[in-house]
């Protein structure tokens, strides 16, 4: 299979100190999507601008379908599209103006470019504001005239970085299913970073996960929620009287494939949970430590993310990201 | 090469698109120039402490303080690409198959553009207080043009000196460091004959001399003599402004 992204050794490091990639190795096959999933600062836009041809790494290579990232870059940047993280239309023309002025600058025939526009417009469901200014429109009507942007082509691969921040529910629901519609009817690659689980779980075929530079698991959805094993045990305890290393105790059993701390309690990940549950109730009960409430899920992508990561992904990001677009707005 | 011109002329059109929703910071900065022409003239040539010839004083400082907008607007132009670099407005541009240089050729270009529309902003009020200018369409034209050009070519400093400045301020504190010398140390506002001897040698390599001179020989004085010298310093400084501009441009986005 054609490999669309390949990268080897990757390093990355910003002014001698930060470093942002540390020795990443990755592929991507065409025509499939991929979500690289990380929290905050874990190098996710960094590996994303040394794909397209922003940055240089330090060491490492990286191709685009076979073309190296730093030696042939203009030739990378004629097979991408690219919604930066950050915002990145003029806010001081119209949205059809926006999507004029790029159609122009990919090269779009004269008599293709409306019927083009119309279409990207439709898609992202802004074709009743299309003549409004930009700073009139909300963040999630920005980020759609992004997307709707980097659509206007029919690239090889499509970067996005991000690409639902500030976008409510339903609005994600259209962005994604059109993204799905591009790549099945036009085989487009789609490459995004993201921290939202749900969308990894749902919209990539494969998914990396990505903290502190490093890559530290990679499946797909389905096989990163199997690498934990078969259920999770979620042990809460009555307030004040957790004992963490009581998860020593659950991990010298055999039937305890691993425990994860939280603050309030416990994930025990075990193979078949009806069995171990009386055993490590058992436990608790010796050690003195009285129980809140116990449940019994399959491994979602949060918990892979939780064993990987260390921490869970606050939502509260999602409104800070949105405020900084606004902000970024008001500024310009 | 043809779709490098194409990408420039895409950049002049953003750049008259957002003329076309929005001119307040034009008529803003017409007001200073305005000032300069309308007040200060007048009241220099009624103390007639500059001696400039046949040219009454006002008429003789209006290209100079045309030029002056037009370079304060260009100088500026970069603090435009800082919040572009800052956004992801320049990454995003960057990314697509438009060349570098064409990228910074077109929008300093843009920037030419938005400084014509600068200068004639100041035509008909030094028409009203009664400058006299040459009655020739060709010259006209001409003058314009090189306004044009060499507005282009400080917008490519400008950008040149963005892709140095991290911050919007420190832009700011330069861009502010660099104008105000520019402008007095060139024949703006005086003839370079009554300027100290070290000042004269610092404004014989002040490009914005040699347009200052262009310009006014074109709509004013009629005297053409320097023009050559003119114009050909005016295409080297471009030149090398472009150049530089593009060569440093990928390090902004980095
Ligand atoms: N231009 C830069 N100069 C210096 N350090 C940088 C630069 N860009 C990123 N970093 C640092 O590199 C690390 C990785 O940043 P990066 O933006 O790639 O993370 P990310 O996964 O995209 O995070 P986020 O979810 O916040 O967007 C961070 O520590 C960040 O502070
Ligand atoms: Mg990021």
């Amino acid at each position: 299979m054609e490999l669309a992204v390949q990268t080897k050794g990757l390093v990355k490091v910003y002014g001698g100190k930060v470093r942002a990639l540390d020795k990443v190795d990755l592929t991507v096959d065409a025509g499939t999507s991929f979500a690289l999933l990380g929290p905050n600062g874990a190098g996710k836009t960094t590996l994303m601008r040394i794909l397209t041809t922003q940055i240089r790494p330090t060491a490492g290579e990286a191709r685009v379908f076979g073309l190296d990232v730093v030696r042939q870059g203009s030739k990378v940047r004629r097979l991408i599209s690219y919604v930066p993280q950050e915002m990145s239309v003029w806010t001081d023309i119209s949205g059809y103006e926006n999507l004029l002025i790029y159609a122009k600058i990919f090269g779009i025939p004269r008599h293709e470019r409306r019927k083009v526009i119309d279409e990207v417009l439709e898609n992202m469901g802004l074709t009743g504001v299309q003549n409004e200014p930009v700073s009139t429109y909300s963040g999630g009507m920005i980020r759609r005239l992004e997307i709707a942007c980097a659509m206007l082509i029919k690239p090889k691969i499509i970067f996005l970085d991000e690409p639902t921040i500030g976008l409510d529910p339903a609005a994600r629901k259209v962005v994604w299913e059109s993204l799905q519609v591009f790549k099945r009817e036009y085989g487009v690659t789609i490459f995004f970073n993201t921290h939202y689980m749900d969308e990894a779980d749902q919209y990539a075929d494969n998914i990396a996960i990505i903290n502190q530079g490093k890559i530290v698991a990679r499946g797909t959805a389905e096989e990163l929620k199997h690498s934990l094993g078969g259920e999770i045990i979620t042990i809460t305890f009555e307030k004040g009287i957790f004992k963490p290393d009581i998860a020593q105790e659950f991990r010298k059993s055999s039937y305890v494939k691993d425990v994860i701390v939280e603050e309030e309690g416990l994930n025990v990940i075990v193979s078949d949970a009806e069995s171990t549950l009386p055993y490590l109730i058992n436990i608790l009960r010796e050690n003195g430590v009285p129980i809140g409430r116990v449940s019994i899920t399959r491994p979602t992508l949060d918990d892979v993310f939780l064993k990987f990561v260390g921490t869970r992904i606050v939502e509260k990001g999602r409104i800070s990201d949105v405020k900084h677009m606004r902000d970024m707005i008001r500024k310009g | 090469m043809i779709k490098g011109l194409k990408i420039m002329l895409v950049m002049v059109e953003l750049e008259l698109r957002r003329l076309r929703h929005d001119r307040t910071e034009l008529y803003f900065r017409a007001v200073q120039p305005i000032l300069w022409i309308v007040i200060y003239g007048p009241v220099m040539s009624s103390v007639r402490a500059i001696p400039t010839g046949e040219v009454p004083y006002t008429d003789f400082i209006t290209p100079g303080i045309m030029i002056q907008t037009t370079t304060f607007v260009s100088i500026f132009y970069g603090l435009m690409m800082v919040w572009e670099r800052d956004s992801g407005i320049l990454k995003k541009l960057l990314v697509t198959p438009a060349s570098r240089y064409s990228v910074v050729i077109g929008r300093s270009m843009a920037s030419g553009v938005r400084a014509l529309f600068q200068a004639l902003i100041i035509l008909p009020v030094a028409l009203i207080i009664g400058v006299h200018f040459i009655h020739n369409p060709v010259y006209f034209v001409l003058a314009f043009t090189i306004i044009f050009l060499a507005s282009g070519g400080f917008a490519a400093i400008s950008i040149l000196i963005a892709s140095f400045m991290k911050t919007r301020e420190r832009f700011l504190g330069l861009g502010q460091a660099i104008i105000m010398p520019l402008f007095f140390a060139s024949n703006a506002l005086y003839p370079t004959q009554i300027m100290p001897p070290l000042l004269r040698e610092i404004s014989t390599f002040n490009p914005l001399s040699y347009v200052v001179d262009a310009v006014r020989g074109l709509l004013i004085t009629g005297d053409l003599s320097n023009l050559l010298m003119d114009l050909a310093s005016i295409t080297i400084f471009d030149a090398i402004s472009f150049i530089l501009a593009s060569i440093s441009f990928r390090r902004i986005i980095e």
